[in-house]
């Protein structure tokens, strides 16, 4: 029978060069050459122009899952605690604004952050603005609005995972540790927090990596003024500046940052996967 | 357990989802606005949802979004099952390799996915292409298509590659829970293969099937960076459509649909809860506990009377589903087309119509941002149009690229009546290629309420005065031009230090924070709603403006500015020349012009049409026309004089126009 199963997963190998491995390695000889597919090093040289971005890309993801994180971890942490009905609602309702497109969440703080927008406007009707002397607070535009749209759209990423770990806890485990003399804090730290960490890990790479990356965001809450990573590849294949070799050589370079990122982090332990799971 | 207060952290909760759902019930309450704007009340109406349903671009994103998620996640879950069952059958170090090869599209970032498919659907495309032609040159039994490009084809492909991982990722453990014995168990029994994994292994793994679908489904509905690579420029899922509405006017049409999508999730969430729910209500009989409110709600839609309820449901679904797929059977069927790309906000969409019904030809009318932007849609195989409407310089560099048509001016007899003054131009010397579209100028347009001087300079573009309050234009060579003109040079200059010292006066007001952001049509949201005081536009969307908001006015700086022709031409080995041909000789004649000088604000190549505009306005809204504002629109000659074309530049300026472009925003 084994014999007979493992043919199923022919197509998929076929497949999965086809579709996964084949337009990785077609990006890779991009990123090596120049327009006339002459072999260069060219695009990787110019790189450290663009470190700036590279930078600031990574800065305002890691801000963005730390405070994903910090938001995320209590809610998950409590909801679990809850009854069955109060948590089959939670999740519901954090699944539910995953199923209208993420643009059009992204779209409606437009009209809240704008400079005449809905928080000016409660601001300048409470008289805040009167008393600070100004016109209106810049929000769109800023690295802050930035970081707000991706934790906005990512949290439920965070939520879900860590969610997902903690509800399954083995409760005969703190029991047994309290038994042992463990406090609360003790009980949380040395076997809630580590059990915990596979879904942490997954919950981190699921808001860091779109996060990265995005350009969407960035482009409408950022103003355009803060390129990022995704931006500036974007820009190079459907933008402005038509330039699809430089683009593969950032993305590559971008995929291999981040996966180091990611290598060193499951290092901690076995996160990724299962977590993913409804 | 000890009982702890729960109060603080329901208050959190709480918070959280306080935070997660604002914005949502604020796009929910916009939607019944009166008025057009997305952060000021003006009354309670449904206006936008009439609207929505004639909205064509938007009803059929909606409708390409919905078919692709639903067969990505029809593809991809038996795929995915049938994958995953292979795999479990293999050795435990084969298995984790594939699978590490596998997750790949699940653990890269949406850009490189979607960068990546979109080469390889490009290069086997023309792989395709010259085996096609060759194929078709050997023998002439079976004719196949030489030309493939992006669409709903290459869409589904991806987003199946997508969707894949996560059913594999939540059918796994299941076969893992499941003892290897049983399928060889039944088939011991008598029982074929067949029988043995419908009745054995099939119940097993089901729950891991349906949770990997759901996961596949909500995974499609919320892309957009991965389609908007794949899916070129002929089908637009309904992420797309929002993120190019972004960029424009937005109007609460995208509120309504995003009511219409959220409340029919909500539903249907409701529903698929209800069973669950009502189960473990039932299991937890005995124990007396009062049923919380959702199990109540649940035990009740439960009962015999609500079961229609859930069978109505799912009857409706896939109705709509096969209606979908009938619907796009038949738009994309034999019916004659024309793809046209043009930029936004730039047609009265009624020519359209009249067009459609006047011929039978279905316009399938797409926009670009730039011309910049164009370029790259064109030039990364995207595209599959046959009319596109650039401006001047970059129909030169189109030219130069051996990337038009010639036309067949026979079968444009409105031609004749284009105004000589816009006939032979530089991009065109000869003619061959091209039939005009409109034309005007550069200007800068500012808000008279924020601004308490007159402006006439480039220079306000760059002043620290108006930080935080300037938006600059989004593409290199607008930009830059205006840069050029404002330290005295020409826009046409070829000299690096002159280029680099403009980009120098960008790159320098950039970092004080004097521009809010870098717009194309996302200006026209900016400037009417008060949000920025001072853009650069085009002088035919300034009249569309101060429409809506009478303090903006429009100059023509003293250093001079551009003056541009925008034409119509037809990409090389377009499929759909005689529609094009009927299109561009439409849009020529001189009703058409007049229409669309009307609505969209620029000024119209067309002789008879610049005469008759005064008195054609005259007769439609029954007042004299400003004719303050028939001189922005139709740029008096000793203005023009001050103004300067853009001509196309040498291969090696137009990279460093690139390359300085790109380095814009990077410091």
């Amino acid at each position: 029978m084994k014999n007979k199963l493992s043919w199923f997963a022919v197509p998929y190998v076929v497949w999965m060069a086809l579709m996964v491995v084949i337009p990785i390695l077609i990006m890779v000889i991009y990123a090596f050459t120049t327009a006339d597919f002459e072999g260069t090093l060219e695009n990787f040289s110019e790189m450290g122009s663009y470190a700036s971005v590279f930078l600031r890309s990574f800065r305002l993801a890691f801000v963005a899952t730390l405070v994903c994180l910090l938001i995320g971890y209590p809610v998950s942490y409590w909801m679990a605690h809850e009854g069955p009905g109060f948590q089959r609602l939670a999740m519901a309702l954090i699944m539910l604004p995953m199923w209208m497109n993420f643009l059009l969440r992204t779209y409606s703080w437009m009209s809240i952050l704008e400079n005449n927008g809905l928080l000016n406007q409660l601001f300048r009707a409470v008289g805040l603005l009167d008393a600070l002397g100004v016109d209106y607070i810049p929000m769109i535009g800023t690295p802050g609005a930035v970081v707000l749209g991706m934790v906005y759209n990512y949290l439920p990423f965070m939520i879900l995972p860590i969610y997902s770990v903690i509800v399954k806890l083995d409760h005969s485990l703190v029991e047994a540790a309290r038994d042992l003399g463990a406090d609360s804090a003790g009980v949380f730290r040395k076997v809630i927090l580590p059990l915990s960490l596979p879904g942490v890990l997954s919950g981190v790479t699921m808001v860091f990596v779109p996060s990265v990356s995005t350009f969407a965001i960035s482009r409408l809450l950022g103003g355009g003024t803060q390129i990022m990573l995704g931006d500036l590849i974007e820009q190079q294949f459907l933008g402005g500046a038509y330039d699809p070799h430089l683009g593969a050589s950032i993305s590559m370079v971008m995929m291999v940052i981040v996966v180091v990122c990611m290598v060193v982090m499951n290092r901690f332990g076995e996160g990724e996967g299962e977590a993913v799971m409804l | 357990m000890k009982k702890q207060n729960r109060t603080g952290s329901r208050v959190l909760i709480g918070l959280t989802f306080l935070f997660l759902y604002a914005p949502i019930l604020l796009l929910i309450v916009f939607s019944f606005n009166a008025g057009d704007s997305s952060a000021v009340w003006k009354g309670f109406s449904l206006h936008w949802y009439t609207k929505l349903f004639q909205n064509r671009l938007i009803m059929s994103s909606v409708y390409t979004t919905l078919l692709v998620s639903l067969l990505a996640t029809l593809i991809a879950t038996v795929a995915g099952t049938f994958a995953a069952i292979g795999l479990y059958s293999l050795g435990r170090k084969r298995r984790e390799a594939l699978l590490t090869v596998g997750n790949i599209p699940m653990v890269n970032a949406d850009i490189v996915t979607g960068v990546s498919l979109c080469l390889f659907f490009v290069a086997f495309f023309q792989g395709w292409g010259a085996f096609a032609k060759w194929f078709n040159s050997i023998q002439s039994a079976v004719e196949l298509p030489d030309r493939l490009v992006l669409g709903f084809g290459t869409l589904l492909l991806a987003h199946v590659a997508f969707n894949i991982p996560y059913v594999i990722l939540n059918v796994a453990p299941k076969l893992r829970q499941m003892d290897r014995n049983l399928m060889d168990a039944a088939q011991d029994l008598g029982c074929t293969w067949m029988q043995a994994f419908w009745k054995v292994m099939l119940p097993e793994i089901k729950p891991g099937i349906v949770s990997g679908a759901l996961i596949a489904f909500t995974m499609s509905i919320d892309d957009f960076i991965i389609s908007y690579f794949t899916a070129g420029s002929a089908s637009s899922t309904l992420a797309m459509t929002i993120y190019g509405m972004t960029k424009k006017r937005v109007t609460p049409e995208i509120n309504a649909v995003s009511t219409l999508l959220f409340l029919s999730v909500l539903v249907l969430l409701v529903l698929s809860n209800i069973k669950e729910v009502r189960q473990e209500a039932r299991d937890r009989l005995g124990a007396a506990r009062k049923p919380s409110a959702l199990e109540r709600l649940g035990q009740k839609a439960g009962e015999p009377r609500f079961k229609w309820v859930r069978r109505g449901t799912a009857a409706v679904l896939a109705c709509a589903f096969l209606l979908a797929v009938t619907v796009l059977a038949r738009e994309t069927g034999s019916r004659p087309v024309v793809n046209v790309c043009s930029w936004g906000e730039y047609i009265d969409e009624d020519l359209i119509t009249q067009f459609e019904e006047m011929t039978g030809i279905r316009v399938n009318y797409q926009t670009a941002e730039s011309n910049e932007a164009l370029y790259s849609l064109l030039k990364s195989g995207g595209a599959d149009y046959d009319v596109v409407v650039p401006s001047d310089y970059m129909i030169g560099r189109l030219l130069e690229e051996d990337m038009l048509e010639k036309l067949d001016y026979s079968q444009i007899p409105n031609f004749s009546q284009i105004d000589d003054r816009f006939k032979n131009l530089s991009y065109d010397p000869t003619n061959e290629y091209t039939v005009p579209y409109t034309w005007g100028t550069l200007g800068i347009i500012y808000n008279t309420a924020m601004v308490d001087e007159e402006i006439d300079s480039w220079s306000a573009l760059y002043d620290d005065k108006y930080a935080g309050n300037v938006l600059l234009i989004n593409n290199s060579r607008d930009a830059l031009g205006e840069a050029l003109l404002y330290l005295g040079y020409s826009v046409n200059t070829t000299d690096e230090g002159e280029i680099r010292a403009a980009y120098n006066l960008l790159a320098d007001a950039n970092r004080r924070g004097v521009f809010q952001g870098r717009v194309m049509d996302e200006v026209f949201q900016k400037m009417e709603g008060g949000n920025a005081a001072i853009a650069t536009y085009y002088a035919g969307d300034y009249i569309s403006m101060v429409e809506n908001n009478e303090d903006l006015a429009f100059v023509i700086p003293k250093e001079g500015s551009n003056w541009f022709v925008d034409a119509m031409c037809v990409l090389k080995d377009a499929p759909h020349q005689r529609e094009a041909h009927m299109w561009i000789n439409f849009i020529a004649s001189a009703e058409s012009n007049l229409m669309n000088m009307d609505y969209i604000g620029y000024a119209s190549p067309n002789r008879v049409a610049l005469e008759r505009y005064p008195a054609y306005y005259e007769a439609l809204y029954e007042e004299e026309l400003d004719p303050e504002i028939y001189n922005i629109m139709v740029t008096p000659p000793e203005t023009l004089e001050r103004c300067e074309a853009y001509l196309n530049l040498p291969a090696a300026t137009l990279n460093l126009y690139n390359t300085l472009w790109t380095q814009m925003g990077v410091e």
